[in-house]
């Protein structure tokens, strides 16, 4: 693996993050983090479509007119969601996988980091570039979405994974946690500890 | 009267931003200062107020369950739903595309003053945001249907221009460096979500 | 080829969009049949979750097949009725014929509306009765499902469904046993102004038909209470003229019996 490969890979999770730094799919990190499941589950499927989509509108980049390039590009992200929601909603094995994710389908769609990564990468580089700068993107996204939801079902549930933890030391729950408010502040409390350590970051 | 009420609680009650915290990415990203706050705010609210009446009648007319029986009694069996999301959001990628060409054409220096936020209101959940509500609520007329996207792009426009304010009074406030820009500023709104709460619950 | 011209921009658009759109009929026509078996299925198990034979999970480890067998086995009679609280039509039982969550919607419009409507109730072998609910939460419909004891007052159990509520606030109404837990016991009283009540921060213990909504999900609580009062509101004729029914029944018998009772004191004067 090359330098910029390495690069590509590494710098969306953590110089260029899509939430503290590029302030991207803010609305569902409001949404999903009340839980760590839900985190979780949100940061997978997130990874899996920003990757595809990159995936797929890079290879289409040279066709795609560029007067209409937001309609195609939200056609086709919305088109694998839902094509992978009804497979899905098919088969009695995979039926309950999709109770749980049918949840997200419009957060994954309206989701800023799909659009805007395809905008501002995929549409200018190779396939493969594509595929694993949307990849990394996700993971940096989950990452962020797995900590605030960490902080959140703890201080505002007592629980970790519906497994409760803080009960037995007499913790009385914060209900302002589970509040999306909350979940605003955390966020800018990691962006102030990601930026105290990298400090080319910090805004004058 | 109920159109009053309706217009009302759109804008303070069932705020897009403090009450279902959409449109998250471009409010925090585009709130700099108040100028650029009005001019997407203004764009905010001319693409709700098309895309929600033409949403409304697609949706009666072509998606909702039994929708096509104007087409003759054999299309009353026909329910498009499925096709719903993929549409709403073709038509909104459509009609910022359409503003987009006809505010460059037309008013040039509006054009100039937005630049490149004008394409970014695609990917604003809140206008997407608002079809589905507009859908999942079963609004009763056409009349409801602009009277609501009027009163949520209100309620966005004031959302913004507040922040901006509070940002641009920030500038000059001592603030701990790692947090300075957009850390401070998730703090700010979350603060401001707590204080909307007191809207919550409110019927009119 | 010249990717900005107008005929290019515009073919090129029509033809992606006719071509998702082809791919998602498709794709819909083709895995209906399947969709709907496992949406039949879902809809049976929470039924009989609700009716209180089993946890849900229990319903997803035995299977489809399973679950239909055993709702076929315990099920007594399935069948609609109107506003006025008759009956209209049975749902037939070997085919273990359900109303879906969309035809539901359907009959929610037309409550809400005021029309006539035709809603379904599940009774079972062990005397309890399913009826279902259905209406709007934050972001999209919640419904579920209550169960009466043989005596049509006391609330038996609940199960509630929801399309797109956030997970861990709204998302509780089905995810957190104990809400659900909450209605066993209570009661449905229709002389009050809401014959079900889920009250934010905290229910009074005295309150026979009253439960505590989920912090944090206001507006998924008070989707849900509207969705349950509109629906009981529906169910009014039927449920009070069953009860009546029932009572009458129980009279008669009593009167029968102090009659019998009446007759052997005479034949023993006599003797």
């Amino acid at each position: 693996m090359n330098q910029k490969m390495k690069e590509t890979i590494l710098n969306p999770i953590l110089k260029g993050n899509p939430i503290t730094v590029l302030v991207l799919g803010i609305c569902s990190s409001l949404a999903v983090t009340v839980e760590m499941k839900g985190a979780l589950v949100m940061a997978l499927s997130v990874t899996l479509v920003t990757g595809l989509s990159s995936l797929i509108c890079s290879l289409l980049r040279k066709t795609i007119p560029n007067r209409v390039r937001i309609i195609i590009q939200l056609v086709v992200v919305a088109l694998m969601v839902i094509l992978v929601d009804q497979l899905l909603k098919s088969f009695e094995g995979t039926y309950p996988i999709d109770k749980q994710l049918s949840v997200y389908i419009g957060l994954i769609i309206t989701n800023c980091i799909v659009m805007g990564r395809i905008e501002a990468f995929a549409l200018g580089n190779k396939p493969i570039p594509s595929l694993l700068d949307g990849l990394a993107n996700g993971v940096g996204y989950g990452l962020i979405l797995i900590i605030v939801a960490f902080f959140r079902e703890l201080l505002g549930s007592g629980t970790l994974f519906g497994i409760p933890v803080l009960a037995k030391l007499g913790y009385v729950n914060n209900g302002l946690m589970i509040l999306p408010p909350m979940a605003l502040i955390l966020i800018g409390c990691i962006i102030w500890v990601q930026r105290s350590i990298q400090k080319d970051l910090q805004e004058k | 009267m109920e159109y009053i009420s309706l217009f009302v609680k759109s804008i303070f009650v069932d705020n897009m931003i403090f009450a279902y915290f959409l449109g998250m990415c471009s409010y925090l990203a585009v709130s700099k200062n108040v100028k650029t706050a009005n001019g997407l705010g203004i764009a905010v609210i001319a693409v709700l107020l098309i895309t929600l009446p033409v949403n409304y009648l697609l949706n009666k007319f072509v998606l909702q369950p039994g929708a096509l029986s104007w087409l003759g009694p054999k299309f009353a069996e026909v329910d498009l739903s499925f096709l719903s999301f993929i549409i709403f959001i073709a038509v909104i990628a459509a009609i910022v595309q359409v503003v987009e060409m006809v505010v460059e054409k037309f008013l040039p220096s509006l054009y100039s003053s937005l630049g490149i936020f004008l394409p970014l209101i695609a990917v604003n959940c809140a206008i997407l945001g608002a079809s589905l509500f507009m859908q999942q609520r079963e609004f009763a007329n056409f009349g409801e249907s602009v009277v609501y996207a009027l009163g949520s792009g209100i309620g966005w426009y004031l959302a913004i221009v507040a922040l901006a304010a509070i940002r641009e009074k920030l500038a000059y406030s001592n603030v701990p460096a790692g947090l300075k820009g957009i850390g401070i500023t998730f703090i700010t709104v979350g603060l401001m979500g707590i204080a909307f709460m007191a809207f919550m619950g409110i019927s009119i | 080829m010249n990717t900005n011209s107008n005929t290019y921009t515009v073919i090129y658009t029509t033809l992606v969009c006719v071509l998702v759109a082809a791919i998602l009929a498709f794709v819909s026509q083709l895995l209906k049949p399947k969709q709907e078996a496992n949406e039949k299925a879902e809809t049976i198990s929470q039924i009989l979750t609700a009716a209180g034979f089993d946890e849900k999970a229990h319903w997803q480890e035995i299977g489809n097949a399973a679950t239909i067998d055993f709702y076929k086995e315990n099920l007594a009679e399935a069948y609609t009725v109107s506003a006025q609280g008759a009956q209209v039509k049975s749902l037939d039982k070997a085919k273990a014929d359900i109303y879906s969550v969309s035809d539901l919607k359907v009959q929610n419009r037309a409550i809400k509306a005021g029309k006539d409507y035709e809603i379904p109730v599940y009774t079972f072998t062990n005397g309890v009765t399913v009826i279902p609910v259905y209406g709007a939460g934050l972001w999209g419909p919640v419904w579920g499902y209550l169960s009466f004891d043989a005596s049509l007052d006391n609330i038996e159990g609940a199960y509630f469904d929801h399309e797109s509520e956030t997970p861990g606030l709204g998302g509780k109404i089905k995810d957190d046993p104990a809400f659900r837990a909450q209605f066993k016991g209570k009661n449905v009283n229709y002389a009050d102004a809401k014959a079900f009540e889920i009250v934010k921060g905290g229910a009074p213990a005295d309150k026979r038909n009253a439960i505590d909504a989920i912090t944090g999900a206001t507006m998924t609580s008070k989707g849900l209470d509207e969705a349950i009062n509109n629906w009981l509101g529906a169910f009014k004729a039927y449920l009070q003229g069953r009860i009546q029914a029932k009572a009458a029944e129980a009279e008669a018998a009593a009167a029968a019996a102090a009659e019998a009772e009446a007759a052997e004191t005479e034949t023993q004067t006599a003797e």
